[in-house]
């Protein structure tokens, strides 16, 4: 027996609606698929490596890691 | 030390999304790009008052809205040159046949009103809960869901995908009645 809890009609309000989701979630995730673009990469990076020259206590290629020592 | 490069592991994890978040807000590539740079630098500068152990995805959408926004505000009239300068931008796209059904919800996603837009994306692309998206847009979780609704109503009509005629606008408020009443 078929228990038809939820019935589609074709054009109905929620064949739409799903539609329009679909295509969202396909528009969004053409651009997830591109990855991580390497400006942000290196960006990222640049935040490591300032953080750990900051640490060695020896910062001096980025300005702004000076004068943040431990005590 | 140790939480630094998970923290940035977390941040880089979150980019494919938080590009493709700023490129639906936007509707330009290369703004898009410059928004995501600019909530980069802005959240390591801040990453201080990031609590680990909670939603990076979340902390960094949340500023890429606020920085959206305080834009949007200063730039609202060139926010409608949307449709030509995305073409341009994804050209060398492979699948041709959903290019145009693409081009076409993106222009209808630029039709939305800001609020609405955001809300979509959010809930229907990015994978947040209402309540998640609530917290991202400072607003009642009611309001998302109503204008998660408002949106996709909106996009129906823009797109003139089959039966339109039947969204009354009694259809519609009832819709948005009881999408926001149900908690």
């Amino acid at each position: 027996m078929h228990t038809d809890t939820q019935v589609r009609k074709p054009g109905g309000r929620r064949e739409d609606q799903r539609r329009i989701g679909g295509i969202l979630q396909r528009v969004y995730d053409e651009v997830v698929r591109q990855g991580v673009p390497d400006r942000f990469k290196e960006l990222l990076d640049q935040f490591d490596k300032t953080k750990e020259v900051s640490e060695a206590g020896t910062a001096s290629s980025q300005g702004q890691a000076e004068g943040r020592r431990e005590p | 030390m140790m939480m630094r490069s998970s923290v940035r592991d977390a941040m880089l994890a979150a980019v494919p999304s938080l590009r493709a978040f700023a490129i639906s807000l936007c509707g330009n590539v290369d703004r898009a790009d410059d928004l995501v740079q600019e909530t980069l630098l802005r959240a390591m500068a801040n990453i201080d008052s990031f609590q680990p152990g909670t939603n990076m995805p979340a902390w960094l959408f949340t500023i890429l809205r606020n920085l959206f926004r305080s834009e949007y505000r200063k730039r609202r009239r060139e926010v409608e040159d949307t449709d030509g300068t995305y073409a341009e931008t994804l050209k060398s796209q492979p699948e041709q046949h959903s290019r145009v059904e693409f081009d076409e919800f993106r222009a209808a996603l630029a039709k939305l009103p800001p609020d609405q837009r955001e809300a979509l994306i959010l809930v229907g692309a990015s994978g947040f809960s209402c309540e998640e998206a609530a917290a991202i847009c400072d607003c009642a979780v009611g309001t998302v869901k109503s204008r998660v609704h408002r949106a996709r109503i909106r996009l129906s009509k823009l797109l003139s995908i089959n039966g339109t005629d039947d969204y009354g606008p009694d259809h519609t408020t009832r819709g948005i009645l009881s999408a926001g009443g149900r908690s």
